[in-house]
């Protein structure tokens, strides 16, 4: 009789954690050999909700460790430590073509994660759970100060890191949806780099003017950065997913302003127009607009657009010229750009030139275009509305889920070691002695 | 290097053996030198900055958080420094020497302390050992009043062993920290009805709960953080305020409530839909357990548990309908030292206390702990906790009674990993009541299991209570209120 009436107590460790923070979920004082669905919960900004639940069997002790323990069903399975949150889909009845994206970084998520009796697989809304726990995840640590950056008509966001500093500077650029969005940027900072993220394709000016940004724009983010007293002006990066490698790649090589320490292009090509402003990059990408594909369900498959990769050279950046080191991060389910095919060009080109040295690439097959940062749910495909198309288009990303966020997971270790090991520990040639 | 190669490429032809020799031995040590340098190069141009990371970066107050500094150099002495900003503006400091070992690193969840606020290896030091900074005001004590925001630490490194009073040496690396009573999806609701003026935390998810009615003592006043903190681990728990509240009727230095107060509360707790009403337990705190026991025994309502601590099984202060006199009413018992400071200790010897106001422990049906600090110079501790063993062993009840003793442990023990309060100042006139502080702080963790083998059905509480330090303190605890804060005047015997 005691043991059915104890509580079953359900634990999450931390139960306040960064994004990026692996948690422990623990059920205690279950039934031996009983069956239990832990399930998450999240309603996102817009309302949409999220969940996510794994099948378990409590083992002879009456535990469950989702750490230790495999999932034998549900939205993940096998042995998943953080499947509760990468594996978040929409509850059934939502609507199609969406992805979890947080606006308002400087609040948490906040999911409540429960665990139910027997294996539930729908109806969990009319179901009582046996226990719950609100957990919060932050995309700022404690002490991370967001300033709003409108000098030189930029719209941007810089996040600070806590401390004193002088901390590396990391200019964070995102793809064809434009908008400001800051979350990699404040967890950039929290991990100790400070972060402006930089809105160049709706920024207030295009919007009231109706131009878009020209290259200057960038070195002003550049200078706006370098100057800030708390940033170590000869440390900075740049980090660019989809459209914003185009952008990080042309300024690493080509700008006279901008001195970058190293880079990270994550899903992008280095095909464009050499020497283009951002407008004449997108009408390059325009002109090939014919070689838009549609898949069975009618997503826009934009990959062919930049292929074959030429061989004139004014249609590719020359990476050979690239002085930095440079991370390249590739999903080899692209969908949407040519990642994979552009990584393998850019890896002879700096082969030819002799710097290849300062290349790495990761390439994660069944990765899609759409690499975040780490248990981020996967969305295969979802709408867009890109500053060129009036209207929302279904637009096709690619990956396959598990595969995909083991390779964010990946991904943004590696990263994070790489601007570590460049930012904070680098090559500084003015130290070198003269024998 | 290259003028020594021409000079030898110029010498004159006879000493072509000679010269050949000696340049190679410079080839030699030039490579050698390169290599050298290349090394170093290497290394220095790799070197990570020191780093202080903090695991978790966000805790629960009760929980560890574990500090390490990396990538520091070898056999290097800094200082892990520890500062934040009490409520009122007061700065708070601590800090602890660490020297590296051969990793680079330091770990306080495994490394010793050879100095500073704290010795020895102790992973939460920092934060128990919080002092006022130097030229603080006196008589400051650390007791959150919002417990919906947390407390904001910021811990640094420091190179050499300092302290942060000298403010001269250089920050490694720096990280912030947030400790909160509150965990995420715990509600606070305020209570203002049936005449109860309390706080009501409930844990998150849909319960039923079990349930903690939570007493302090004869500071007075409203304190949350306890019953915040039981809720962050499962327990809807209702802190009640009976004296020094503005909300209350009556005087602010004496209990103006009676029995029916704690009734209506407990009654609360029974009738809440999401509490399970067959599993309600009391704690109580100092004069709180006077309180505590006389709701066990006298008002009608079953607890499932009792906890309590460093408390007196009663009070000549308490009258039949438990309403009280003022405390400053009976001095007879009072103990100065010789600098003005006021022991209340003897007031509670059971012998010093009339039979009639004693609580009938022996009515009691349900396990009792009783914790008891052993160096309590508020209360005797010990001596209450003997006479309430001993009713209940007379009674044929001693299985329900558990006694948890700490050596050297003081009066106010409270959640855990909180800064120690030096001296208190307190409400009563017109002595002023300041704490005798020990030597050295111990901590300690207990985690007990209380069964209630007679309630319907079963219960099981889990309880983990820390102990902060080793402190003498006043009875009672302090809500400073601006208006009573005593002044000094030279007590007998100084």
């Amino acid at each position: 009789m005691q043991l059915s009436l104890r509580l079953k107590c359900l634990s999450v460790q931390p139960s306040r954690g960064l994004m990026d923070e692996k948690f422990i979920v623990l059920v205690q004082n279950a039934l031996p050999g009983s069956q239990l669905t832990i399930r998450a919960l999240h309603q996102c900004e817009d309302g949409h909700s999220w969940e996510a639940f794994g099948h378990y069997t409590a083992d002879t002790t009456g535990t469950i460790n989702v750490s230790e323990d495999p999932s034998i069903g549900g939205t993940y399975s096998g042995v998943e430590q953080m499947g509760l949150l990468w594996s978040f889909r929409p509850i059934p009845g939502s609507k199609s073509g969406l992805r979890m994206r947080k606006k308002n970084i400087q609040t948490p998520m906040e999911v409540t994660i429960s665990v139910y009796q027997g294996h539930q697989t729908e109806g969990f809304a009319d179901l009582v759970p046996l226990s719950g726990v609100a957990v919060e995840r932050w995309y700022m640590a404690p002490g991370v100060r967001r300033i709003p950056v409108t000098e030189g008509g930029l719209t941007a966001a810089l996040f600070l890191p806590s401390g004193p500093g002088p901390f590396p500077g990391l200019l964070d650029l995102w793809g064809g949806g434009g908008q400001l969005v800051e979350y990699r940027a404040a967890l950039l900072a929290s991990h100790g780099f400070a972060s402006m993220a930089i809105d160049y394709l709706t920024a207030k000016i295009t919007m009231e003017t109706g131009k878009m940004v020209d290259n200057q724009y960038f070195e002003t983010a550049y200078r706006v950065l370098q100057q800030h007293p708390q940033v170590c002006g000869s440390k900075i990066a740049m980090i660019g997913l989809s459209f914003g490698t185009s952008i990080t790649l042309k300024m690493a090589v080509y700008s006279e302003v901008i001195k970058l320490s190293a880079a990270v292009c994550i899903s992008g090509s280095h095909v464009q127009p050499v020497d283009g402003s951002v407008e004449e990059i997108l009408r390059f990408f325009q002109k090939n607009g014919e070689k838009t594909r549609f898949s069975e369900k009618n997503e826009v498959i934009w990959r062919d657009l930049l292929l074959p990769i030429p061989t004139d050279p004014s249609l590719k950046v020359n990476v050979g010229r690239l002085q930095c080191p440079l991370l390249l991060v590739v999903g080899e389910d692209d969908q949407n750009w040519p990642s994979q095919e552009s990584a393998l060009d850019i890896k002879e080109m700096m082969a030819r030139a002799g710097n290849s040295h300062l290349l790495t690439v990761l390439s994660y097959p069944n990765a899609g275009h759409l690499i975040e940062p780490p248990y981020t749910p996967h969305a295969r495909s979802s709408t867009l509305k890109t500053v060129e198309i009036e209207e929302k288009v279904m637009c096709l990303w690619g990956g396959q889920t598990v595969e995909h966020s083991r390779a964010q997971e990946d991904a943004w270790k590696k990263m994070v070691v790489f601007l570590k090991e460049n930012l904070y520990g680098g090559r500084n040639p003015t130290s070198f002695s003269h024998l | 290097m290259i003028s020594i190669i021409f000079f030898n490429l110029y010498m004159p032809e006879e000493c072509l053996y000679q010269k050949f020799s000696v340049l190679f031995v410079c080839v030699c040590i030039y490579m050698f030198v390169c290599f050298l340098t290349g090394e170093v190069r290497r290394k220095s141009s790799f070197r990570q900055s020191p780093l202080l990371s903090a695991a978790p970066v966000r805790a629960l107050i009760d929980e560890q958080i574990s500090i390490k500094g990396r990538f520091l150099s070898q056999n290097y002495p800094v200082t892990v420094c520890a500062q934040m900003h009490s409520e009122e503006g007061d700065l708070w400091e601590a800090f602890a020497h660490y020297t590296t070992n051969a990793s680079r690193s330091i770990n306080l969840t495994s490394d010793h302390s050879v100095g500073g606020s704290y010795l020895g290896c102790e992973p939460m030091g920092l934060f128990w050992a919080l002092e006022p900074a130097l030229r603080s005001r006196e008589g400051l004590r650390l007791r959150k009043r919002n417990v919906e925001t947390p407390y904001i630490v910021n811990i640094s490194l420091l190179e050499g062993h300092t302290s942060p009073s000298e403010g001269q040496s250089t920050e490694l690396a720096a990280v912030t920290v947030e400790r909160w009573y509150m965990a995420p999806g715990v509600r606070r609701i305020e209570i203002r009805q049936n005449k109860i003026v309390g706080t009501l935390f409930l844990p998150p998810g849909p319960g039923p709960f079990p349930a903690m009615l939570d007493l302090w003592g004869m500071g007075g006043g409203l304190s949350e953080y306890r019953s915040a903190l039981f809720a962050s681990r499962g327990f809807a728990s209702l802190s009640v305020a009976y004296m020094g509240h503005k909300d209350l009727p009556g005087p602010p230095d004496i209990m103006s409530v009676a029995n029916l107060y704690f009734k209506s509360a407990f009654q609360l707790l029974q009738d809440h839909c999401q509490v399970d009403a067959d599993r309600i337990g009391v704690i109580g705190l100092s004069f709180g357990v006077c309180l505590t026991l006389r709701i066990a025994t006298r008002i009608g309502v079953k607890p499932s548990c009792l906890i309590c601590i460093n408390g007196p099984v009663g009070s000549p202060l308490l009258d039949e309908d438990g309403k009280t006199k003022t405390i400053e009413s009976d001095q007879k018992h009072w103990e100065l030292d010789d600098r003005g400071r006021v022991s209340f200790r003897h007031v509670s010897l059971p012998d010093n206390l009339p039979a009639e106001n004693k609580q009938k422990v022996k009515n009691i049906t349900c396990p009792l702990m009783y914790i008891v600090g052993e160096d309590d110079l508020c209360a005797a501790s010990t001596e209450n906790a003997d006479v309430i063993e001993e009713a209940l062993r007379s009674a044929g009840k001693s299985q329900l009674f558990t006694r948890l003793s700490y050596p050297g442990a003081g009066h106010l023990i409270e959640p855990p990993y909180a800064p120690c309060a030096r001296v208190s100042l307190w409400r009563a006139k017109p002595e002023k009541c300041e704490l005798k502080f020990s030597s050295h702080c111990i901590l300690l963790r207990i985690q007990y299991i209380m069964v209630n083998k007679f309630a319907v059905g079963c219960f099981w509480v889990f309880l983990f209570v820390c102990f902060s330090s080793l402190q003498y303190s006043l009875c009672g605890e302090v809500t400073p209120h601006p208006t009573l804060l005593l002044k000094k005047i030279p007590g007998r015997g100084s």
